[in-house]
């Protein structure tokens, strides 16, 4: 064997899998299907201002419409970062009829580590139980006890600040010190703490230090995070898990290496290795190892397995279950509410704080008490001023506007709701029967739909914004209470979902396929539910777990 | 100033040759113009470069800090009416007024600036350009009111104005001049009094986008 392990990917979960499997003294090759961004030489746009960019920041609209369509929805893409996203006219995809998805996706080294919106959440057992109290999906085979001390391990590495407020629905975690709430945002927690004790707003719990870990320093409140860092302030995979992996010494990178397959002997019943196009050679390589992890993203990890089917495997890899590509999700979110905030006027902010709030789930936890719903939805937002592009909006010209944009503007506060989605079986990912990429790779089909329940959520969620900010005074002046398209909040999951029993799931309690001990998924495809908070330290902490399990397993001979 | 015999079609190497002309005579920074960043069809005549310098220049005038037309946001506007900055490519619907379906684009989307002067010109009795100043800001603050007021959400005027907007907040001047900047503050101060000294920062990136 050329290794011991293979890992496919190298973003979030990725680069903790080869940071972890390294440390545990395993020889590991990393692959990556883009270009290598390396920390702090390659932030190309990191320092540029407005006036140095062609377009000013708003980027040339006209190529986005031809090469960006989907990427150029992300609130993260502008003329800064457009080079940490994939050209859509180059990577496509095929949707079911009647399914509006946008997949938003980073092919790089770092993947979507460089972009995310790094906010952190623990998920409690209100969400690793959910399944099992209404019957959608099937049951997490872990609870929160499983993975508590996972959180602990990824949070001190990574740098999570946030303020301890002792909610069950969303556990506290290693914190280091919170960023601070705005006078309006503190005025809004204290409203609602007044007038609904279960309601906690708290400040967002963000990847960004504001404590240095080693050469990492603390957050310089820029608020451009996904230009990359070069202070590495945030997590992402150059910043933190890369350099840990490489000083084992035992970490080999490859970029521009498309995995096309995972290999499997069906006389062992193990993978063996993966396939793989080489870009800058235009040749086709492979690799063998003792274990293949894949971190690929949910959605390429699960299109991998469907592309590795085999005549052992005809349905794809470790599909013994047939469940694999169903149960997809993707948080259904929408503006349930944006107030104006009288009162605030003489007061402002210097400083680009990297998060907003977040509201905890309230609903559904002790009372069932969602209307048409039995999950729970979350908020994120904060309160912010108004600039000079509230003058596209008003009428006036002249000394008068020009007098008028100097100052900071009128407070708004938003808040976004994000709701749980329901696994479903018709939400899945196949194959495209017709449709090949420019490698000849198939395309991915996605057919995904948000249903009842997430609508009835969003529904609560609207009205219950709307009279919580005005109850603190403000002047609610739009709100929705539809989805936007899946993939919008960025957290598509599932179809390769953890289970007790291997006839109705891919994965076991250790991220494990069922079928095939020697393959793990820990990226966002093994999740069996989506809660309503951002999954990505729950992916971290689950990929963690798992390497540890696997390297144990490795040493017993077990695999 | 030469602002007679509107012209298009020019070539690229005209037209960076004219800007650095009329940069010479009224103060247009050529590099604000980037032709070779205008598709082939959209090179502007001179006149027209003058007429969105001179509307932008009332829309953000000179006061302690240079006006809009003073930093180039009227050839920013050219360049971003090219590359449908402001959803300004899109195509125009199919009953669109006469008015504005006279100045579509090949593509079908409208022409805002070939619209913005035949508008100007038309409401000056004339040439635009050859007003009086007064009478300038007057028209362009009728257009204003007319796109604000009861049935003018459609009008081209509010693309253009936002444009202008952007291309002067977004230059040097307006940017950090006129505006506070700072990309790297290191701190953030959660509670800051209000005083009149106070300016709003164009690097708030969040009020920039969501303000």
């Amino acid at each position: 064997m050329d290794f011991d392990a293979i890992v496919v990917g190298s973003g979030i979960t990725g680069g903790w899998a080869a940071k972890e499997l390294t440390e545990a003294g395993l020889k590991v090759l990393m692959i990556e299907r883009g270009r290598n961004i390396r920390h702090q030489q390659d932030y190309a746009t990191e320092l540029k201002t407005p006036w140095e960019m062609p377009f000013r920041g708003e980027g040339d609209q006209a190529a986005y419409a031809r090469d960006y369509p989907v990427q150029m929805l992300n609130r993260h893409f502008n003329e800064y970062t457009q080079g940490h996203f994939v050209k859509d006219s180059e990577n496509p995809y095929t949707k079911a009829e009647g399914t509006d998805f946008n997949w938003f996706r980073s092919y790089q080294l770092g993947g979507r580590s460089l972009t995310w919106g790094r906010q952190s959440y623990r998920w409690s057992d209100y969400d690793f139980a959910a399944n099992k109290r209404d019957g959608h999906g099937t049951d997490w085979p872990i609870r929160y006890a499983d993975l508590a001390p996972w959180y602990d391990k990824v949070e001190e590495f990574i740098g999570v600040s946030g303020a301890a407020e002792g909610l069950a629905q969303l556990p506290d975690g290693r914190f280091q010190p919170p960023m601070a709430l705005n006078p309006v945002e503190r005025h809004v927690r204290e409203v609602m703490k007044a007038n609904w004790p279960e309601r906690c707003l708290t400040i967002g719990r963000t990847a960004n230090l504001t404590q240095a870990i080693g050469e990492r320093g603390t957050c310089q409140n820029r608020s451009i995070c996904a230009r990359g860092c070069s202070y590495g302030a945030y997590f992402s995979t150059q910043s933190s898990t890369l350099p840990a992996a490489m000083a084992t010494g035992r970490l080999t990178v490859v970029t521009d290496a498309v995995v096309e397959k995972v290999d499997y002997d069906p006389a062992t019943r193990r993978v063996t290795g993966v396939r793989y196009l080489d870009r800058t050679s235009k040749t086709r390589k492979s690799a063998t190892a003792r274990m293949v992890f894949l971190n690929a993203g949910a959605f390429n990890s699960v299109h991998l397995l469907l592309n590795s089917a085999s005549e052992a495997m005809p349905g794809g890899l470790a599909n013994a279950s047939g469940v694999l590509g169903t149960h997809i999700m993707d948080h259904a979110s929408t503006l349930s509410a944006i107030a104006l905030m009288p009162g605030f006027e003489g007061r402002t902010t210097t400083g680009n704080r990297p998060t907003g709030v977040i509201v905890a789930r309230y609903r559904n936890m002790e009372a069932m008490d969602g209307e048409g719903h039995t999950r729970g939805y979350s908020y994120q937002g904060g309160a912010l001023q108004s600039t000079w592009t509230a003058g596209k909006r008003d009428p006036g010209i002249g000394a008068d506007l020009k007098a008028k944009l100097r100052q900071p503007g009128m407070w708004r506060m938003v808040l976004v709701a994000f709701a749980d989605c329901v696994p479903r079986a018709s939400n899945r990912l196949t194959l495209d029967p017709k449709a090949v990429d420019a490698d000849g790779i198939p395309q991915l089909n996605i057919a995904f739909a948000f249903g009842k329940e997430e609508r009835a959520a969003l529904a609560q969620a609207k009205a219950d914004a709307a009279e919580m900010l005005t109850r603190a005074g403000g002047k609610v002046i739009m709100g929705f209470d539809q989805p936007g398209a899946g993939g919008s909040a960025i957290h598509e999951m599932g179809g390769a979902r953890m289970g007790h029993d291997p006839a109705t799931s891919v994965l076991n309690r250790w991220s494990q396929a069922h079928d095939i001990p020697n393959l793990f998924v820990t990226d966002g495809a093994q999740m069996s539910s989506s809660a309503c908070q951002n999954p990505s330290l729950t992916y971290m902490a689950l990929t963690a777990r798992a390497c540890d399990a696997a390297a144990s397993m490795l040493r017993e001979g077990k695999l | 100033m030469d602002t007679a015999s509107p012209s298009g079609g020019l070539s690229r190497r005209q037209l960076i040759g004219g800007a650095a002309i009329l940069a010479a005579v009224i103060g247009v920074p050529v590099a604000a113009l980037r032709g070779d960043l205008l598709s082939g069809d959209s090179a502007p005549s001179e006149r027209r470069r003058a007429l969105l310098r001179q509307v932008s220049q009332i829309v953000i005038p000179a006061t302690d800090t240079p006006g809009a037309g003073d930093v180039g946001a009227g050839d920013f506007v050219l360049l971003a009416l090219d590359h449908g900055l402001e959803k300004s490519r899109e195509p125009l619907p199919a009953d669109a007024p006469a008015a504005f379906a006279r100045h579509a684009r090949k593509d079908g989307s409208l022409d805002q600036a070939t619209w913005l002067e035949a508008e100007l010109d038309a409401r000056a009795g004339g040439d635009f350009l050859a007003a009086a100043a007064d009478r300038q800001a007057g028209l362009v603050a009728a257009l204003d009111a007319e796109a604000w007021g009861e049935g003018g959400k459609d009008l081209p005027w509010r693309t253009v104005k936002a444009l202008i907007l952007t291309g002067y907040y977004t230059s040097e001047a307006g940017g950090s001049e006129e505006l506070a900047f700072e990309l790297v503050p290191g701190t953030f101060a959660p509670d800051v009094p209000v005083t009149p000294q106070t300016r709003a920062f164009s690097s708030d990136w969040t009020a920039v986008d969501f303000g």
